[in-house]
């Protein structure tokens, strides 16, 4: 049973589905939506339980021609990095689109049109073995996300939703013309186009030293966008200030690890000598993405806008611990991935949850939240904590490991980056003190009785991360032996076939 | 003389079809649907005649004409932009009470020209078919006769359209001298073998510069703008598409073919060309905010792209031509889709096509707002469309090409986010405002769905499924 494809394609066929029911009929489509989600998180549920028992690098291979003129195929893989990205794109899409029931109220079938598109295209970028199919499906997420913020956004949302996809174009269409150099490159070396596109038939064999260096700047221009990097993340806070909960929980939770996940997958194992030389940059730049993140967060005075930018620090770890190129670094980058998807999901679901409230993210017009919505107050608290790094909550482990990863590597690297382990504990207690404790606030006592605390819908969107935070906080290696093989396999095909 | 005629047989069809269109036009007059269904009638036996002609190479007229797969892709290609044009122009034609027997009549002739070119092996007839595809043009330009811009767009093209034919021919008759032959394939042989002279020079300057003003690239592009704007819309729509396809062909035949072994005396040229065209058309295109004044400038950029193609071409790869080939079958159905959603939203005369007007229509027509997407996500170049997949393959031409051309492929993409820009402009407007009041009309008759649906299928198909048409691509190039 290609169960691969019918992960990646449930989606859309629900989403085709949606498109045929009565727009008069608004809760018919909320259902229909989270059944076509739930089921696909089923399916990926399932998909997850079979990789152990197969063999080989990727399990549930589905390998079909498409394009043979150049040798394109719909080659579709799973292993254990890309199966734990999978499922958590499938929790986090039907969390949000049960936390998108009560936010969303105009035209709420395109909603969810777009919603299931979108998750067919972020399956499809993880499962892809091809790089012309990975290509589509990077590209077609763009689309409803685009749609997401400009429809359903804040004020600004054009503008946020316009800079969020030229910025990943740039980035995506230079890489479309690495791909086709790598592609022609290989039909040149072999004479025939036959696995020219093919991930595993292109890994190590790229021994041109300016496609290298190219290459690897072309696909990491593209990833470090998406991540973001600094210089590059600067759609971030826009976007995700504009976007509605939803977008911005999928967004942190997915589509950054998209850029990540692209530099595992693709850019390194292509391009190992590329990704050497360019390592101490890469290396630089998540450090200031780290630091920089995290001091621009102290001085936010918007809600999101501040999780926004603790996004920038956070993800800062995971290109750190990839480029550290040793074992300790790639686990805690995957891991800081995994918990990064968990926590900072649950903190924009938080900040949605308030906002459904006050229609307000000021930090400075809260205070003293906490006396009227203990509960509130108590997740917001947890997850808070989880996102500082709190030993036993998940968010520990992958920071741990990255440092643990780049002190190999230079310690002077890891030193500077410990230190935001104290300014992320500055910034979120900083944010939560002035928001839930002291007197209630003037502006918060003025909502009255519409100032409730979490409904039961609220809780079950919440509940799961919740779950898993702790879950994954207490036994990492839950999590690091599931792709324990993949990092192996990544740490082998990191090194250099440029003079073998 | 016979076998001649066999041959001949499609691009006689056609010209008789263009009679028929003006005699039943006489029989009955004013009637607006029987000259369509008669040319339509006229180009489906065309396009069986020139599908049976596929697998041939049988050549008439001594050799100047040679029938083929080529002529077949041409042709088929010419074949679906007519039809696309006929089925979206009558309602908004009838509704400004222009008579459409003519537009059929003329765009048969033009389609006429387009095969002779594409079956053209000397100067000569590669030249008279130029011109009787390019001359009907000149006509349905000033289509709308009392409209002023109509007349001003149709003088500006006629005027500089002579002008760079004049320059052209005068090319080509130098080159012949130098060359001492008119046969494509003769030039070629008679190149790689003689020396570079100053005739040479002046001959390949002329022909450069008369092409550049037909495939209308920066900085011979002024006359596009105007001719295009003031054109009535479903014209726009396929003057943006079938010249352009006509001019590129003239530009395989004679830079790839006939001027080959000059490659590296033109290529540079038209990499300069082709990145000022690109960039140019791009950057002005961002600032209009007309939509039909905007295609028209998007027109220009694409001809950028198409260009890259050329140059792959020049440097000696056989998948440049392929990809203007694909690129060119691309184009047509996604700028024709995007002209016919716009002759939909001017149904009443006096209608403009204003950004502003586009305010807010997602909500009131989600079918028709819907398949303006899709053609504007095309010509932006994002997957799974037709404009994806032939951006893709002239990219992958030039960087096979190597050296300038991978360069141009590079200054290609950054425009394409340039070009994605003002597309999704577009789309803000379809589904992210709120509708303008008074609220546009949609005009929809079952012709125009036609042509919408038959744009909006070839625009999906192409790029989900683009293997029969490189297949076909492929193979027109093989002879």
């Amino acid at each position: 049973m290609p169960i691969l494809s019918l992960i990646i394609f449930a989606p859309l066929l629900g989403a085709l589905g949606i498109a045929f029911l009565p727009s008069s009929r608004p809760s018919l489509i909320r259902f229909a939506a989270l059944g076509v989600s739930l089921v696909t998180f089923a399916l990926s549920l399932g998909m997850l339980l079979g990789i152990r028992g197969q063999s080989g690098e990727f399990a549930f291979s589905e390998q079909l021609s498409w394009i043979p003129s150049f040798g394109i195929t719909y080659h579709l893989g799973v292993d254990g990095l890309s199966g734990a990205l999978v499922v958590l794109t499938t929790l986090l899409s039907w969390i949000c689109i049960l936390a998108s029931f009560g936010p969303i109220q105009t035209r709420v079938k395109e909603y969810f049109i777009s919603f299931l598109i979108l998750e067919t295209g972020m399956l499809g970028v993880f499962l892809s073995l091809d790089l012309f199919l990975f290509y589509i499906f990077w590209e077609i997420v763009l689309v409803p996300m685009y749609l997401i913020i400009g429809i359903w956004g804040g004020a600004d949302r054009i503008y946020a939703t316009i800079k969020f996809v030229l910025y990943t174009l740039v980035g995506s269409l230079l890489m479309l013309v690495a791909i086709l150099a790598t592609a022609f490159s290989h039909q040149a070396a072999t004479g025939s186009w036959t696995g020219a596109f093919d991930l595993l038939a292109l890994r190590g064999t790229i021994t041109d030293p300016t496609l290298q260096i190219l290459g690897f700047a072309a696909f990491a221009l593209a990833f470090a966008i998406k991540v973001p990097m600094f210089p590059f993340h600067t759609w971030l806070p826009d976007a995700h200030v504009q976007a509605p909960t939803a977008g911005s929980v999928i967004l942190a939770g997915v589509l950054l690890k998209l850029g990540g996940y692209g530099f595992i997958r693709f850019a390194i194992p292509l391009f190992p000598d590329g990704a050497h030389l360019f390592a101490p940059l890469m290396i630089v730049l998540s450090v200031i993405a780290i630091i920089y993140g995290a001091l621009v967060a102290i001085v936010q005075t918007d809600l999101k806008k501040l999780i926004a930018y603790s996004s920038v620090s956070h993800m800062g770890f995971v290109t750190l611990g990839i480029f550290t190129f040793n074992q300790q670094g790639v686990d805690g980058a995957i891991l800081q991935m995994l918990n990064h998807g968990l926590i900072t999901s649950g903190l924009f679901l938080l900040v949605g949850i308030g906002y459904e409230r006050t229609h307000d993210r000021e930090i400075a017009k809260m205070g003293g939240w906490a006396v009227r919505t203990p509960v509130y107050a108590a997740l917001f608290g947890f997850f808070l904590f989880a996102s500082v790094g709190l030993p036993g909550l998940s968010g520990f482990a992958g920071e741990f490991l990255v440092l643990l990863g780049a002190f190999i590597v230079n310690p002077m690297i890891a030193g500077a980056s410990t230190f935001v382990m104290i300014l992320a504990a500055v910034y979120l207690l900083y944010m939560y003190q002035r928001v839930f404790t002291g007197p209630l606030s003037p502006f918060l006592k003025s909502l009255g009785a519409k100032l409730t605390d979490v409904t039961p819908t609220e809780i079950l969107t919440l509940a799961p991360l919740a779950a898993l935070i702790v879950v994954f906080g207490v036994m990492p290696t839950l999590l690091t032996s599931s792709f324990a093989k993949s990092v192996e396999t990544f740490l082998m095909s990191a090194i250099s076939v440029v003079g073998q | 003389m016979n076998n001649d005629l066999l041959t001949l047989a499609p691009l006689i069809t056609v010209v008789v079809g263009a009679i028929a269109v003006l005699v039943s036009d006489m029989i009955t007059p004013n009637r607006n649907h029987a000259p369509v269904a008669v040319a339509l009638a006229a180009l489906g036996a065309t396009a069986a005649l020139l599908i049976n002609q596929g697998g041939s190479s049988a050549s008439a007229l001594g050799g100047s004409y040679v029938a083929g797969p080529f002529v077949a892709f041409i042709g088929l290609l010419g074949i679906s932009i007519v039809a696309i044009t006929l089925l979206i122009a009558p309602a908004y034609l009838a509704a400004r009470k222009y008579p459409t027997a003519e537009l059929s009549a003329t765009l048969l002739f033009a389609l006429a020209g387009a095969i002779l070119l594409g079956a053209a092996t000397d100067l000569v007839t590669l030249f008279v078919g130029l011109e009787l595809m390019v001359i009907p043009g000149y006509v349905l330009a000033g289509y709308a006769k009392r409209d002023p811009l109509s007349t001003e767009g149709a003088v500006k093209y006629f005027l500089l359209g002579s002008f760079s034919s004049a320059i052209l021919l005068f090319g080509i008759v130098v080159l012949w001298g130098v060359a001492g032959t008119a046969s494509l394939s003769g030039i070629a042989t008679a190149l790689a073998s003689g020396k570079a002279n100053a005739g040479l020079a002046v001959a390949l300057a002329l022909i450069t510069t008369g092409s550049a003003f037909k495939i209308a690239a920066v900085p011979f592009h002024y006359w596009t703008p105007d001719a295009y704007q003031g054109s009535p819309t479903p014209i726009t729509g396929y003057l943006s598409v079938g010249p352009k396809v006509g001019a590129f062909v003239l530009l395989i035949k004679l830079f790839v073919i006939a001027l080959a072994p000059l490659a590296a005396l033109w290529i540079p040229v038209m990499v300069v060309l082709a990145a000022a065209t690109m960039t140019l058309g791009n950057l002005v295109a961002l600032t209009q905010s007309n939509v039909k004044r905007m295609l028209a400038y998007s027109s220009i950029a694409h001809t950028g792209y198409l260009m890259v193609g050329i140059v792959a071409a020049g440097a000696g790869e056989a998948a440049g031509i392929a990809g203007v080939l694909f690129y060119a079958a691309a184009y047509a159905f996604m700028n024709l889709g995007a002209f016919a959603f716009l002759t939909a939203l001017q149904g009443r005369p006096g209608a403009t096509t204003q950004l502003s007007d586009l305010a807010g229509l997602g909500r009131k027509h989600p079918r028709m707002a819907i398949l303006a997407a899709i053609f504007l996500l095309s010509l932006t170049g994002i997957p799974p469309t037709a404009g994806f997949f032939a951006k893709t393959y002239v990219i992958l031409a030039a960087v096979q090409a190597g050296g300038p051309a991978t360069i141009l492929a590079v200054i290609a993409v950054l425009n394409a986010a340039i070009a994605a820009f003002y597309y999704l402009r577009v789309i803000v407007y379809l589904f992210m405002r709120d509708p303008a009041e008074p609220a546009v009309q949609v005009a929809e008759g079952p012709m125009l769905r036609a042509g919408l649906l038959i744009a909006a299928i070839g625009t999906v198909a192409l790029g989900l499924a683009p293997t029969p048409i490189i297949e076909a691509v492929i193979q027109a190039l093989a002879k």
